[in-house]
């Protein structure tokens, strides 16, 4: 959550990582790291989020809706993102604080890189996210120990792979070692919101 | 085990081979598009009966009817706390979901589809409420073509008139989100005809066939027909051939 008052210039931080547990004990340090200095209580928050929501919705579903597929989690995920957005980070910025966002849009790529989808796309898909200041993946000791339906990333691999623990893995490893690479595409327009012309 | 580079290329094969043997009926696309209130889903199922009585298999689908995320959208929607992109995500994920869950096995299978409202639906409207038209375009990447596109032309005061004469529109139909107007009724004009502008940019783009839908509901229901009958010979659009690979790559089962 955001909590606190204004902490000088606005700054986001993204936080990423397919561990969820890890990225949000680095999510607190780089926040502790980036606000040292300031009184207690004065500083800025961290945004934790998996999109755990749209996955509570997507279980409680009747099995004959069928399954999503990966384009439509990172629908799912990018909508989701614009909520957390709407509602929670840009206000927090506004007002000048540092927020830490983890999991943040390189999780979702490197998933979606990991699962077969067009680098094209998914960075289109989030041209409407600001860029962070600063970024940080954070490397799971070990991919395949980290449980599924943990975090976004092992929850959406349930989701996409469904009781095949193996595939699950898979796709977990994948989007670690994509992650690691960090060699998913990053166009120049990322940041600019789409939004072009005036509303009526 | 194949890579996902020779999957899609075997798909890409598999499609073009599925859609244009000539020894099969391959499945047609038809979309109805068109503002609120423009009789369009009068048309639909006018078009559905005829179309049963000439022998078609014949499976239809609604803007914003998949079973898996409808209520997301919902429940969303019930709290009016919707911005203009998250509203064209949500609408982006139920469109892909019913393209792979309903309309692309319906087509495989050599069905005609009826879709009462497509894609272009969400473009009108995401892009009337201030969205760049790239960016949502892009987002139902890969596209898929409808064989025929009918768009319902009705001038922003019809649809008006026909729509308030029995109800009031609601939140986001009447686009109160953006317009910031507390009557539903003057919103719903003010933001129809941007909506309404839009799509005849679109029919432009995208070469829809105009229906004057002011027209009498029997003149237009025979109009209908003509075309079809016309239409449904043209060749199958190889543009296509991208939206059914990526979803026959995914789909161990038809491979």
């Amino acid at each position: 959550m955001i909590a606190a008052a204004r902490h000088g210039r606005a700054k986001l931080i993204a936080v990423d990582g397919v561990d969820g547990q890890a990225v949000f004990a680095a999510a607190r340090a780089a926040l502790a790291a980036s606000t040292s200095g300031v009184p207690a209580g004065t500083h800025g928050g961290v945004s934790r989020w998996d999109a755990s929501g749209i996955f509570q919705d997507l279980e409680v579903a009747d099995e004959d809706a069928g399954s999503p597929s990966p384009r439509t989690i990172l629908l799912l995920y990018a909508a989701d993102l614009a909520f957390r957005l709407r509602w929670q980070v840009r206000p927090a910025l506004a007002e000048g604080r540092t927020v830490v966002v983890a999991p943040y849009v390189q999780t979702a790529i490197a998933f979606g890189r990991a699962a077969g989808l067009p680098a094209a796309w998914l960075d289109n898909l989030f041209r409407f996210a600001p860029r962070a200041s600063e970024r940080q993946v954070v490397a799971a000791r070990d991919p395949n120990a980290v449980a599924i339906k943990d975090g976004f990333v092992g929850r959406a691999s349930a989701h996409v792979a469904g009781k095949d623990t193996p595939a699950c893995k898979r796709l977990i490893t994948a989007t670690e070692k994509r992650l690691r690479r960090g060699r998913h595409r990053r166009s120049r327009g990322r940041g600019d919101r789409p939004t072009r012309r005036a509303a009526p | 085990m194949p890579s996902a580079q020779s999957a899609l290329q075997r798909a890409r094969r598999l499609a073009r081979q599925r859609f244009t043997d000539p020894k099969r009926r391959r499945g047609l696309l038809v979309a109805f598009e068109g503002p609120d209130g423009s009789g369009k889903t009068t048309q639909r199922k006018l078009f559905k009966t005829w179309l049963k009585s000439e022998g078609y298999d014949v499976v239809t689908t609604k803007w914003n009817s998949s079973n898996l995320i409808k209520p997301i959208i919902k429940s969303r929607k019930a709290v009016r706390a919707l911005s203009p992109e998250e509203f064209s995500l949500l609408h982006g994920a139920d469109f892909r979901h019913r393209v792979e869950q309903v309309i692309l096995p319906a087509l495989w299978e050599g069905k005609l589809v009826i879709a009462d409202r497509f894609l272009f639906t969400g473009l009108a409207r995401d892009v009337a409420r201030g969205l760049d038209l790239d960016w949502v375009l892009k987002l139902y990447q890969p596209l898929l073509w409808p064989d025929l596109v009918f768009y319902f032309a009705v001038s922003p005061v019809t649809s008006g008139k026909r729509v308030t004469a029995t109800r009031l529109p609601s939140y986001y139909e009447a686009g109160q989100d953006i317009t910031d107007v507390d009557d539903p009724v003057e919103s719903y004009q003010r933001f129809i005809a941007r909506v309404i502008r839009e799509y005849e940019s679109l029919a432009l783009i995208f070469n829809f066939i105009t229906v004057d839908a002011e027209q009498s509901i029997a003149e237009q229901h025979r109009q209908i027909r003509e075309l079809f009958i016309d239409g449904q010979r043209r060749p199958w659009s190889a543009w296509n051939v991208e939206a059914v690979a990526d979803w026959l790559a995914r789909d161990g089962k038809r491979q």
